[in-house]
């Protein structure tokens, strides 16, 4: 269908080959691509810069969640910075990010730390504030009677079904950031393939790179809602 | 296997509410109890009346405003593993396997897993669910829920079990078998319990004495102790004899309760 669309925007308008190209020619230039192996290592790249800067940002605002949803007090203490710093767009940091850390790696995994962090957050909150008191009552009379077992045995695994929600929500969001963040600053990852691709007037590697993080977003939401129903417990 | 009971004594326990326009509500006027070791102790009252406020004190959820629970010499300052609870919405963990919530409370206590496991199945055959004790929970019907917990509370020994209206929402035929099933596991380890419905039959069934609580502010209106042996048959004369009396002592309480609902109403 998009292909169809595709050919006849090409046949109507008879753009120049470097600005659309035909999507054979995108096709082979795909398939150059994929044979040389370039793909893969942008592919890759780009991905372990998501992947570390998505568990660093699990590790905080996982826990910071918990302390948050379970301790009226603390999120008192707390809300207010998450509000002011949350509808800053995580691409507005790229700047700042540039500015502190350079164009390396821990510029771009800061920013899509960023473009994680709130839905993540934000979940795990929700999550814990969703649970049934009376299961809370039920691990205390259990042997639950400290705060570290109850948060452990209880409130998390009770919370699990919305912090995956959010780690799948988080994981799009941090993948539309790496590659603003690469479209910027980078020698290397998806973003920066379509931001030579521009450079170079190739169009068709610009396309490729495009195909390229529809297809990836698409895999990674099927398998975290795979692990969605593994982890459903809360909704039956 | 019997682990021990324990005595439980509520002294002068009373409780106010902040109401949300910042009035006191009195829930709970002083209330005593002397509960053997052992005892099966039902308290029946309408509803609203501080039944379920009272039985959360004893779990620890809640902080008296007067008054003292003991449970043998020690006082109730918390929740503990020694006082089991079974809630009438269940309380099962959703993300561990039926035989796993029996064996939380055991794994809480240190049981190494494999006796962890033996005792876990052992509850579990009790209340005849070992063939589902790899099962999820929401593979099972309210009334196998409900058995579930009751093993859950059971099997780490505590001395004192709680049961808020634990068959409140099951259906008629499946609440007389659990019955029946409750009252086979405690007279096997006399556990001392404290049960709280508003179903007049269900106390009769199953109470050692009954504790009929008057309308809000609660208090203990009567003690009666039933002297029927087990099994009970509803249908027995001696049965409806008790029940006539139960149940005139609750209308009685529940035209008062009303009457206090229709003055909250115009105040």
């Amino acid at each position: 269908m998009i292909v169809i669309v595709w050919q006849l925007v090409i046949a109507l308008f008879r753009p120049h080959v470097s600005l659309l190209p035909p999507p054979v020619l995108a096709a082979s230039e795909f398939w150059t691509l994929f044979a040389s192996g370039e793909l893969f290592v942008h592919t890759g790249i780009s991905l372990a810069r998501v992947f570390s800067a998505w568990m660093i940002t699990g590790a905080i605002a996982i826990p910071l969640g918990l302390a948050m949803g379970w301790s009226h007090r603390f999120e008192q203490i707390v809300d207010p910075f998450v509000e002011i710093f949350r509808p800053i767009s995580p691409l507005a940091w790229i700047p700042l990010a540039i500015l502190w850390f350079g164009i390396g790696e821990a510029g771009k995994v800061f920013v899509v730390c960023v473009a994680t962090f709130f839905p993540t957050l934000l979940s795990t909150i929700a999550g814990v504030k969703r649970i049934d008191p009376v299961l809370v009552h039920a691990g205390q009379v259990l042997g639950c009677t400290d705060q570290p077992s109850l948060l452990r045995k209880v409130i998390f695994p009770a919370a699990l079904p919305s912090i995956v929600v959010g780690l799948r929500i988080s994981f799009g969001t941090g993948w539309a950031a790496i590659i603003a963040a690469e479209l910027v600053a980078a020698r290397s990852g998806l973003g920066y393939l379509i931001a030579n691709g521009m450079e170079i007037l190739r169009a068709d590697k610009v396309l490729v790179g495009m195909a390229m993080i529809g297809i990836l977003g698409v895999c990674f939401d099927a398998f975290f809602r795979f692990l969605n129903r593994r982890f459903a417990w809360g909704e039956a | 296997m019997t682990g021990s009971s324990k005595p439980l004594s509520v002294r002068g326990i009373t409780k106010t509410y902040q109401s949300k326009t910042g009035a006191p509500v009195r829930a709970l006027q002083p209330i005593n109890l002397e509960i053997a070791a052992g005892e099966f102790l039902v308290i029946v009252g309408p509803s609203g009346c501080g039944k379920s406020t009272l039985l959360n004190i004893l779990a620890g959820f809640g902080e008296p405003s007067g008054g003292e629970a003991r449970v043998g010499d020690a006082r109730i300052t918390g929740p503990d593993i020694d006082r089991g609870m079974v809630f009438q919405s269940y309380a099962l963990f959703p993300w561990l396997s039926v035989v796993g919530n029996v064996e939380f409370g055991l794994e809480r206590k240190r049981v190494p897993r494999r006796e962890r496991r033996e005792i876990a199945m052992e509850y579990l055959r009790m209340v005849g669910l070992q063939d589902f004790a790899e099962r999820g929970i929401n593979e099972l019907s309210g009334g196998m829920k409900q058995r579930v917990a009751i093993a859950r509370a059971f099997a780490p020994q505590p001395s004192i079990i709680l049961m808020d209206e634990p068959f409140g929402a099951l259906d008629a035929l499946t609440r007389r078998f659990l019955q029946g099933q409750l009252l086979r596991i405690w007279q096997q380890h006399k556990k001392t319990v404290v049960f709280v419905t508003h179903s007049v039959p269900e106390a009769i069934t199953l109470a050692d004495r009954i504790a009929v609580m008057t309308a809000r502010p609660g208090r203990i209106r009567k003690m009666t102790a039933v002297d029927l042996s087990h099994p009970r048959e509803a249908t027995s004369d001696r049965f409806r004899d008790s029940e006539r009396e139960l149940y005139a002592e609750l209308d009685e309480e529940l035209a008062r309760s009303f009457a206090v609902e229709a003055g909250d109403l115009i105040a």
